[in-house]
C-alpha cells in the first residue's frame, strides 16, 4: 500500500513540474523578446554610446556593421536565441570577453550575500513571529510593529549607510566597503559580507515576521484543530510550534521563494553602497555603457531564476499540503 | 468563555449599544483618531514645508551656494542644517528636493491609479479575450524586477523628472490593474450591476457610474503605500545617478553626495535620509490607519 501511495505522490508532483516547465517556455520567450525589443528600440544606440563624443555618422555605421547591428531586427533576435539555446550568450560589446564567464564571476558575491541574508532573516524571523503570536497586541507585538514600521519606511540604501556610520565609522568593527572573495580567507570574507547581508536581511526580516505572525494568529483564532489541541491540554507553545506553524507557513513560503528569484539579480543598491562586484553593479555598468549583449543575457538569466522560483513554490506547496498533493484542491 | 449572561440580563432592556459610548470606547476612538490624523498632519506639514516654505521664508537657492561656505556643520549662522561640499544651503536643498519626491510619488501613483484602474476594471468587466490580453501583458511587466526596468528606461530616455515618473509608472500601472480587477470581479455579478445592464446601460456608464465609486475606495490604502514606494524608488534611482540630474537637488542624489563624506560629515546623509524616512513612515502609518478604519479591525 505504502509503495502505491509513494508512486502517486511522485507522479503527481512530477506532472505539475512538467506542466509548469512547459508553461514557462512561452513566458521566457516573451521576456527575452521584450528585453531584446526594448534594448534595440530605445533611442541612444550602442555604437553612439561606445564611440562617445567622436561619433561621426560614418564611424557609427562602420561600428554597427562590425557589431552586426545593421542586420534586420528579427534576424538578430533569432540569431541570438539560437546561440543562447546552445549556451553561447555572446561576447561583451565593452571588453569582448564571453558574457557567460563574466556572469559566472559576478554571480558568486551576489549569491553569497543573498543566501546569507536569507538565512539571517529566517533564523530571526521565525522565532520572533512565534513569540509575538503567543500574545497578539501584547508588549512584544507592539515592539515588533514598531521595528517593522521602521524597516518598511527606511530604504535599504539608507539602512546600509546607517550601518556604515555606526559599525564602520564609529565602532571600527567592520569594513565599510569592498568584497573579499572566499579564496582570500574565510574570516575576511565573512567580515566583508556581514554589513551588506544584514542590510538586506533586515528588510526581509520585517516582512517575514509580519506575514508569519498574521497567519499564525489567524490559525490560532479560528481553527478546529487548535481547539482540539487546547482541549487535550497542550501548552500554548506546543500548539503554536507543532500545530499552527506548519499551517501558517504558506504565505511566507510564497514571499520567500519569490524573493529567491531576486537573489540572482543581486541587490543593485546594496552592491552600489558596499562596492560589491556583483550582478547588480554589472547590470548598472552594462546599461550605462549600452552593452546590450550583457544586459540581454543578465535580464534573461534573472527571468529564468524568477520562473524557477515560482516552480519551486508550487512544489513546496504540494510537499506541505497533502490536499494539494492528492489533487483535491486545484493548485 | 462565551457565556450568554449579558443576553439574559438585557432581555427586555432597550438595545443601547452604539448609542451610549463607554469610556473604553471613547479612549479607543481617540486613539484611532490619533493614529489617523498624526501621520496626516506630518504629511501635510512636510508638503507645506517643501512647496510653500521656500516661498515664505527667505532661503538661499538650492544650488546657488558659494564654495567659501562649504561643509559648514548644522546650526551654523544663516545655515540651520549646514551646507554641502559645494557650499549650498542644506535646508534649502532638502526642501526643494522634497518637491521632487512628492511630485514623483503623486505623479507615478496618479498614472497608476488612472491608467491601471481603468485597465483593471475593463479587464474585470469585459472578461474573456480582453481580460486575458490585458492581464498577461500586466503579468509580463510585473515579472521584471522594478528597479531594473526603471534604470533601463531612464538611461535610454535620459535622466529627468518626467522620465522618472514614467519609469516608475511601469510597475505602478500593472500592480493597480491587478488589484482593481480583483475588486471588479467582486462587484461584477452584484444586483446593482446586473440591473444596470438590464436597464440598457452601456459598459462605459456602468464602469463610471457603478464600478468606480465601489472599487476606488478599496484601493486607496494601496495608493498611499504606493506613493511611499514610488518616493523610495525615486530616491534609489537618484542615488544611483539615474534619477534627477544634479545640480537639481533630490533626496536620493543628496544622499549619494553625502556617501563620499560619510566618515567626516555624516549629517550630509542623515539630513536628507531623515526627511525621506519621516515622509515614507507617515505615508505607511496613514495607510495602516485608513485600512484599519475601512476593515473595522
Amino acid at each position: 500500500m505504502k509503495n502505491v501511495g509513494l508512486t502517486i505522490v511522485r507522479s503527481e508532483i512530477l506532472r505539475v513540474v512538467l506542466r509548469r516547465l512547459i508553461q514557462s517556455i512561452p513566458v521566457l520567450l516573451g521576456v527575452s523578446f521584450i528585453v531584446f525589443l526594448v534594448l534595440n528600440i530605445l533611442p541612444g544606440g550602442t555604437a553612439v554610446a561606445l564611440l562617445g563624443v567622436n561619433a561621426t555618422p560614418k564611424l557609427v555605421h562602420a561600428l554597427d556593421v562590425r557589431l552586426g547591428l545593421d542586420h534586420p531586427f528579427f534576424d538578430r533576435y533569432f540569431h541570438w536565441l539560437w546561440q543562447a539555446l546552445h549556451g553561447n550568450l555572446g561576447d561583451s560589446l565593452e571588453n569582448n570577453l564571453p558574457v557567460a564567464r563574466t556572469l559566472g564571476e559576478r554571480l558568486q558575491p551576489s549569491l553569497e550575500i543573498g543566501l546569507a541574508a536569507f538565512f539571517e532573516a529566517l533564523i530571526f524571523a521565525i522565532p520572533t513571529a512565534i513569540a509575538v503570536a503567543r500574545r497578539p497586541h501584547g508588549v512584544l507585538d507592539r515592539v515588533n510593529v514598531a521595528v517593522s514600521m521602521f524597516g518598511f519606511s527606511c530604504p535599504t540604501f539608507l539602512l546600509g549607510l546607517l550601518g556604515i556610520i555606526v559599525f564602520s565609522v564609529n565602532l571600527h568593527w567592520l569594513p565599510a566597503t569592498g568584497f573579499v572573495p572566499i579564496s582570500a580567507g574565510l574570516g575576511p570574507n565573512i567580515k566583508s559580507i556581514v554589513l551588506p547581508s544584514a542590510t538586506v536581511a533586515f528588510g526581509l526580516f520585517c516582512g517575514y515576521t509580519r506575514i508569519l505572525r498574521a497567519d499564525l494568529v489567524d490559525q490560532m483564532r479560528g481553527e478546529d484543530y487548535i481547539m482540539t489541541a487546547r482541549a487535550k491540554g497542550l501548552s500554548q507553545w506546543r500548539i503554536l510550534i507543532r500545530h499552527a506553524f506548519r499551517n501558517a507557513l504558506f504565505n511566507m513560503i510564497t514571499v520567500v521563494v519569490l524573493n529567491i528569484g531576486t537573489l540572482v539579480g543581486g541587490q543593485v543598491l546594496v552592491e552600489q553602497i558596499f562596492a560589491i562586484p556583483g550582478m547588480g553593479l554589472l547590470l548598472i555598468s552594462s546599461i550605462n555603457n549600452r552593452d546590450i549583449v550583457t544586459v540581454q543575457a543578465e535580464v534573461t538569466l534573472i527571468a529564468c531564476a524568477i520562473v524557477a522560483a515560482n516552480l519551486l513554490a508550487d512544489v513546496l506547496y504540494m510537499v506541505l499540503d497533502p490536499r494539494i498533493r492528492h489533487g483535491r484542491i486545484a493548485s | 468563555m462565551a457565556v450568554s449572561l449579558p443576553e439574559v440580563a438585557l432581555v427586555g432592556a432597550p438595545d443601547v449599544s452604539g448609542i451610549i459610548s463607554t469610556p473604553f470606547d471613547r479612549r479607543q476612538r481617540r486613539r484611532e483618531n490619533l493614529e489617523l490624523y498624526l501621520p496626516l498632519t506630518g504629511l501635510v506639514l512636510m508638503a507645506l514645508a517643501c512647496f510653500v516654505g521656500p516661498l515664505v521664508f527667505p532661503l538661499a537657492g538650492p544650488s546657488s551656494g558659494s564654495i567659501v561656505y562649504a561643509n559648514l556643520p548644522p546650526f551654523s549662522p544663516g545655515h540651520i542644517l549646514g551646507t554641502d561640499p559645494l557650499g549650498n544651503d542644506l535646508l534649502s536643498r532638502v526642501l526643494y528636493g522634497g518637491r521632487i519626491s512628492f511630485e514623483v510619488g503623486l505623479g507615478a501613483q496618479g498614472i497608476g491609479l488612472f491608467l491601471g484602474s481603468f485597465l483593471g476594471m475593463l479587464a474585470g468587466l469585459k472578461g474573456g479575450i480582453v481580460d486575458t490580453v490585458i492581464m498577461r501583458i500586466m503579468d509580463m511587466l510585473l515579472a521584471f524586477p522594478g528597479l531594473i526596468i526603471a534604470i533601463t528606461i531612464t538611461t535610454y530616455l535620459g535622466p529627468s523628472e518626467t522620465h522618472v515618473i514614467w519609469a516608475i509608472s511601469f510597475f505602478t500601472v500593472p500592480g493597480m490593474a491587478r488589484l482593481t480587477r480583483a475588486h471588479t470581479l467582486r462587484f461584477r455579478d452584484r444586483e446593482f450591476v446586473v440591473s444596470a445592464y438590464l436597464c440598457g446601460r452601456s459598459d462605459r456608464q456602468i464602469l463610471l457610474r457603478h464600478l468606480v465609486p465601489n472599487v476606488i475606495p478599496n484601493v486607496l490604502t494601496f495608493v498611499s503605500l504606493g506613493i511611499g514606494i514610488a518616493i523610495v524608488v525615486e530616491a534609489g534611482l537618484s542615488f544611483l545617478g539615474f534619477g534627477v540630474p544634479p545640480p537639481a537637488p533630490s533626496w536620493g542624489n543628496m544622499i549619494a553626495t553625502g556617501q563620499s563624506y560619510i566618515a567626516v560629515e555624516p549629517y550630509l546623509v542623515l539630513v536628507p535620509g531623515g526627511f525621506l524616512f519621516f515622509t515614507v513612515m507617515c505615508l505607511n502609518l496613514f495607510a495602516d490607519a485608513v485600512r484599519a478604519r475601512i476593515s473595522g479591525v
